[in-house]
């Protein structure tokens, strides 16, 4: 049994808490990240469609949410934390289907309220000129000239140009590269089993090490519950769900380059939707289920789904010769029995110190901000952040976290 | 394989109620009252802690059956009715509570059941209730400890259930009430049809309110009243047991299941069990 003392412990090596812990080592605090696989990103991290919002979905997050809040916030952000953290960052472009008149006029009214929301320099966040393209709308021939194979009876399309895909595993992993490089601990194979909560700091009892830190985040991810319950700081709720994807080999970039998905139907919960991925292919998805947490069950329903979704879009394409694997990702929804997800950034009313953070659909395109948004809270709960001289953002391979 | 519960029964009732009760102490919310119910919006579960009013009991009865019969939570149906949800109150005899803390029981892409909770604040409410549905999503299980009058109230509940059970009678609802009449706790086994709930509070009700065996209470008023129709509540029929635990603890078991008979002398042995006098 080893022991550690620090101001901040992180729990949880997902893109979440990495993020948070690449942003607290700008400031000279220690800080020890814990996690009970043997790598970073083992979990939902590595289990998603790899898109960063930033454009028209965001937009569509609903005005005043943390999860409108943060990514709008990020997207003017991504460009220099990719670039700092060697991420490849593709804007790959996404296309809002039409199919008929109403969902024109659908998307008519989601883009004018994210106007009102967030472009106008005096909305709650703006997002600074420069760092947008317009979106715009295709008629059906433009459409066919963006996207040749594309169904012919889809009748057009809300363009956003600044959609992008990136390897979230990847940045996880520059992520923990470059704390580590500026002084943060990593704690692999430590799984946290029970926490005190002691009068001015927190004993966190892995298999392994007990960790004394001043102030504990609690980024767990789907097991955030568990985590925050072991000192009664859980102050929220969420459904465990479980979303089926798709890869398609790399022969299927060659059909389709751009993001495309459709707007939800009136009872259809599932996702349809397809995404490239950064290096070749398409991913598609994403057949949703409330779960059991431990549930690794996949359904052949999920490949079924995935598999019409894409053939919804691109019709003439042999797409079963293509597939190459399906898997699952388990998200936190929260407020799910009325369809209001939300990000859970906070601190708990009567556990101080402790920060929850809990972020599901959406939570990798947030990450630039995240880390700042947790490093307020941190500050406004009484830790001292000085900044340091020495750090150094651009990340350096190979340090072997 | 999935084992989200397909229906609400009392075991899922019950989990998700401690769960319930868990956030609310976490959150150092006041003690109020917590029911689940099935599809058709009818009682499973009920439990009222000690020290919670007693009108909340009703309110989160009825905040279960809005969310499961109206297949929405109270924070959706306020939205819908954009505040003025009142004017619905005409129907259902004012049965329908449109305010936050009305969750429905979604799994398996269906609507199962429904939650309400009543004694906190409308965010407290909807917060707790919604811990009590993501609590089937769960492995782990809730054993919570509650005040003392409830887990008595839950000492009796099992010990009848396990004497229903030994003695291979049909399942039965169970209503256990304060000495003012207050519900604290009603749960339906499963199985029990639930006209049975009414049946069981009512006859706990009259218990209760005469000091005596429901079927006795007519001897109050008969010479009075000829007709027990006087008060809706008032249920002439064996299976309400009055009891009392040395002074601290006064109230009334309702069973209603079986013949009204085999129901009573059910009551009166599980008092018997758990040493608990049956007051006359
Ligand atoms: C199907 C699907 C598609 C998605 N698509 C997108 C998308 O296109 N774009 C987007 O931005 N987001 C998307 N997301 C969401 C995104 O994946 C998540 O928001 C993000 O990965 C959350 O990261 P996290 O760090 O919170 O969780 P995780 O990556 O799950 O990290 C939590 C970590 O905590 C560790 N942990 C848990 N318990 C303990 C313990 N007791 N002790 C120690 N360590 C513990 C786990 O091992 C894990 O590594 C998608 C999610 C899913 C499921």
């Amino acid at each position: 049994m080893g022991e550690l003392e620090v101001d901040v412990a992180i729990i949880g090596a997902g893109v979440a808490g990495l993020s948070i812990a690449r942003e607290l080592s700008r400031y000279s605090v220690n800080v020890v990240v814990i996690e009970r696989n043997v790598d970073v990103a083992q979990e939902m991290t590595s289990n998603n469609m790899g898109l960063v919002c930033q454009g028209a979905d965001s937009l569509t997050f609903r005005p005043g949410s943390l999860h409108a809040e943060l990514n709008i916030k990020s997207i003017p952000l991504w460009p220099k934390f990719a670039e700092e953290l060697g991420v490849p960052f593709k804007r790959v472009g996404g296309l809002g289907l039409i199919c008929h008149k109403a969902d024109y006029l659908r998307f008519l009214k989601m883009y004018s309220r994210a106007f009102k929301s967030s472009l106008k320099p005096n909305a709650p966040y703006y997002i600074p000129e420069g760092s947008f393209k317009p979106l715009q709308f295709l008629d059906r021939r433009s459409l066919k000239d963006l996207e040749p194979n594309i169904n012919p009876r889809i009748q057009g399309a809300l363009y956003d140009p600044n959609l992008a895909v990136i390897d979230p595993v990847l940045l996880a992993r520059s992520l923990a590269e470059n704390a580590k490089a500026n002084g943060v601990e990593l704690l692999f194979g430590n799984e946290v089993k029970t926490i005190e909560r002691k009068d001015t700091y927190f004993l966190v009892n892995t298999n392994e090490t007990t960790v004394r830190a001043s102030f504990v985040v609690n980024a767990a991810g789907i097991n955030a519950e568990s985590i925050a319950e072991m000192v009664g700081a859980r102050n929220f709720s969420y459904v465990p769900v479980k979303g089926i994807l798709t890869d398609f080999d790399e022969e299927t970039s060659e059909v389709f380059s751009h993001q495309a998905f459709y707007l939800p139907r009136l009872g259809d919960p599932h996702i349809r939707a397809v995404v490239p991925i950064v290096y070749g292919g398409l991913r598609v998805g994403i057949h949703l289920d409330f779960v059991l947490r431990s549930d690794k069950n996949i359904p052949l329903q999920g490949l079924e789904h995935n598999l019409k979704v894409v053939k919804e879009v691109i019709p003439d394409y042999p797409f079963e010769k293509h597939v190459k694997r399906t898997f699952y990702g388990i998200m936190p929804l929260t407020n799910a029995e009325v369809g209001w997800h939300d990000f859970i950034v906070d601190i708990p009313e009567y556990v101080p110190k402790w920060v929850n953070v809990i972020l599901g659909p959406a939570g990798v395109s947030s990450a630039p901000m995240l880390g700042k948004k947790v490093a307020e809270l941190l500050m406004t709960s009484g830790l001292y952040l000085t900044p340091r001289t020495d750090f150094n953002p651009i990340v350096e391979r190979g340090v072997k976290p | 394989m999935s084992l989200v519960p397909e229906r609400i029964t009392l075991d899922t009732a019950l989990k998700i109620i401690n769960a319930m009760i868990r956030f609310a102490k976490d959150n150092q919310v006041f003690p109020g009252s917590y029911a689940v119910v099935d599809e058709g919006g009818h009682v499973v579960a009920f439990e009222r802690r000690d020290i919670a009013p007693v009108s909340t009991a009703d309110i989160a009865i009825d905040k279960a059956w809005t969310a499961a019969t109206m297949k929405a939570s109270g924070r959706m149906l306020e939205v819908i009715t954009r505040g003025e949800a009142w004017r619905l109150n005409v129907k259902h005899k004012g049965r329908l509570t449109i305010i936050p803390g009305a969750i429905p029981i979604i799994a398996h892409g269906r609507i199962i059941g429904g939650i309400g909770h009543s004694g906190g604040s409308a965010e407290e409410d909807l917060k707790i209730s919604q811990a009590g549905w993501t609590a089937i999503f769960r492995e782990e299980d809730f054993k919570e400890e509650v005040e003392e009058k409830l887990s008595k109230a839950r000492l009796i509940a099992r010990t009848v259930m396990n004497i229903v059970e030994e003695r291979n009678l049909k399942p039965v609802s169970i209503a256990v009430l304060d000495e003012w009449g207050g519900l604290l706790l009603l749960y339906r086994m499963d199985g029990a049809p639930y006209g049975t709930l009414e049946l069981a509070r009512d006859k706990a009700w009259t218990a209760a309110a005469f000091r005596n065996f429901s079927e006795d209470a007519a001897k109050f008023y008969s010479n009075h009243v000829n007709n027990a129709n006087w008060n809706e509540r008032v249920t002439l029929v064996p299976g309400g047991v009055p009891f009392s635990t040395e002074e601290t603890f006064r109230g009334a078991i309702g069973i209603s299941g079986n013949e009204p008979e085999i129901d009573k002398g059910v009551a009166v042995e599980a008092l018997k069990r758990l040493a608990i006098k049956v007051q006359e």
